[in-house]
């Protein structure tokens, strides 16, 4: 499903800022694969899911993903096959516009749009549907504007938006790091559940260890733009979050940095 | 005020609310501020009046004129989205080259209309249209041009432009070209502040090559008070604000006249005007409505 092949991609060439992010990172990912992504600040997993996402172009290597190689492709028009759930929660909705508006705007995602009515009756009526499915009663705020909404009803609006067009594939940046426990549980039962009943390939980047092992098929660590750990089936059901802080620390050489990581 | 005046006023504040549209979609629905329009203004009127003055149509030199402005404004998109070149810079470089471009489809400094065919004296030709043809024919073409830019901010295309102003990061991950988005935008944006400098060329009189001078802070003086007055609360009440600030904003340098002070004070009373309206905390909340990673940043933009 999404091929990445030795892609390379450094920031601020030339200058005394450059940074690497990323070396020579190769993935594949098969259809329906839900990937988790760990790894410290600054390991490169924002940046490898922002180079499929087409951000940027990447320095070097291949993306595929399905059948199409997207390496040159810009940002908009990777949006028909990729779509994408931010961590902070104003990035991934339109705030002065309604819930309505945005939504349609997820449903046209990929599509050319056109100069007819946005909204249709029917399109309403399907998205009072699909609100309900969140159990937020929002289903009745179709014409509220969406900066009148709390970050974790923004958030899984924005999660409802990244599937009612089913995407190849979904990326999700830590998309519940900056809600509060409760709202972030909830989240991420949801994405697990859409996740599993549209069979969708995801990758995932959380710095919560114990999501990592438990949600989804296959865990990957990255360190210093590489990927150091790559684990599935029975390696990744028998593994716990101390051993994988143990493997942390081998395989990196250098200490975990980061709190949120422990402490979660 | 003498009724003549007043209406008089009226009459302007319906042309000028044309205009007013157009800085709305630039500077409220794009979030860019956009200052070709003191260049495009100027040549809707340039184009208007140079065909009328050659004994064209003059409801085709209108139209020709709206076109002209699309065509600036175009422009402003292509140097700020193909080369990179910050909102302002974009704008103030057309718009400095639009001054010689007028002068040159002028011919000449100005170009007075007195006694010509124009649109309104053609449409104050049908019945009982003698007195009152201006201000009904201006009544007319901005209620269908607002109507029709409600009708368009509600098209798939339309929700994406307001987008691309909202959160460009967000849209542009829903598969919209944003670049496309900003040069439509700006585009009709200019062609909406041309066609209202035909009309005001056509019912002045005369095209001067100096007439857009402060025109967007005129636009925006009259965005900010009608939103402040009418409110944002939906599309179709910030368009109506936008029209009804246009309208109050000529009543006011209409009484601003009356008192005493000179038509070339009255540049320095509109930056006035604007400079109070983003200063006062309380008008501020209200322009500034939206929270987020927007909130505040369209002061610093004005």
């Amino acid at each position: 499903m999404l091929r990445v092949q030795n892609i390379l991609k450094t920031f601020n060439k030339g200058t005394v800022n450059e940074k690497m992010a990323i070396k020579g990172i190769t993935l594949k990912l098969a259809a329906g694969d839900f990937v988790t992504v760990i790894g410290s600040n600054g390991a490169g997993k924002s940046t490898l899911l922002n180079s499929i996402a087409g951000d940027f172009p990447v320095d070097k290597g291949e993306i595929h993903i399905g059948d199409c190689e997207i390496t040159g492709w810009p940002q908009y028009r990777r949006a028909s096959l990729v779509s994408r759930v931010f961590q902070d929660p104003m990035r991934g909705t339109a705030s002065s516009m309604t819930i309505e508006e945005n939504m349609v705007m997820a449903l046209r995602r990929g599509q050319s749009r056109r100069l007819r009515r946005a909204i249709s009756a029917k399109e309403r009526a399907y998205f009072r549907q699909e609100l309900t499915k969140l159990g937020l009663s929002l289903e009745n705020r179709l014409t509220n504007k969406v900066s009148l909404l709390s970050g974790g009803q923004r958030q899984a609006l924005t999660l409802l938006m990244a599937t009612i067009q089913k995407p190849q594939l979904l990326l999700l940046d830590e998309h519940t790091a900056a809600l509060d426990p409760k709202t972030a549980e909830k989240v991420l039962d949801l994405t697990c559940r859409v996740a599993a009943e549209n069979n969708l390939t995801t990758l995932m980047i959380t710095h919560n260890l114990d999501h990592a092992l438990s949600v989804g098929n296959r865990t990957i660590m990255m360190h210093e733009g590489r990927i150091i750990l790559d684990l599935r089936e029975e390696e990744r059901t028998n593994m716990t979050i101390n051993r994988l802080l143990e493997m942390f620390e081998k395989e990196s050489g250098s200490h975990i940095h980061n709190d949120r990581m422990i402490l979660a | 005020m003498s009724w003549q005046v007043f209406s008089g006023t009226f009459e302007q504040g319906l042309m000028y609310a044309i205009m007013v549209l157009g800085v709305y979609l630039t500077f409220r629905v794009l979030d860019y501020a956009d200052l070709t329009v003191d260049g495009s203004f100027t040549l809707g009127a340039a184009i208007a009046a140079r065909l009328i003055f050659a004994g064209q149509n003059p409801w085709l030199a209108s139209g020709l004129a709206f076109i002209g402005g699309l065509v600036a404004g175009a422009f402003t998109g292509l140097l700020h989205t193909k080369f990179k070149i910050t909102p302002l810079l974009s704008g103030i470089l057309t718009m400095t080259a639009l001054y010689s471009v007028n002068l040159r489809i002028m011919g000449r400094p100005n170009i007075p209309l007195l006694r010509m065919r124009t649109i309104f004296t053609d449409f104050g030709k049908l019945p009982f249209m003698d007195q009152y043809g201006v201000m009904v024919l201006s009544l007319i073409s901005v209620l269908i041009l607002g109507y029709l830019l409600y009708l368009f901010m509600e098209t798939e295309i339309g929700v994406a432009l307001r987008a691309t102003g909202d959160n460009e990061m967000m849209i542009r991950s829903q598969g919209v070209n944003t670049d496309m988005m900003k040069i439509l935008g700006l585009s009709i944006s200019n062609g909406l502040v041309a066609f209202s400098g035909s009309y005001v060329a056509q019912n002045n009189q005369f095209a001067d090559a100096s007439m857009g001078i402060g025109m967007i802070i005129a636009g925006l003086a009259s965005v900010i008070i009608g939103e402040v007055l009418v409110g944002t609360s939906s599309v179709k009440r910030t368009i109506l604000a936008v029209i009804v600030g246009a309208i109050v904003y000529r009543v006011i340098i209409a009484l601003v006249l009356q008192l005493g002070l000179g038509p070339t004070d009255l540049k320095l009373v509109t930056a006035v005007i604007v400079i109070i309206a983003l200063t006062t905390p309380d008008i501020k909340k209200k322009i500034v409505p939206r929270s987020g990673p927007h909130a505040g940043k369209e002061v610093t933009n004005a």
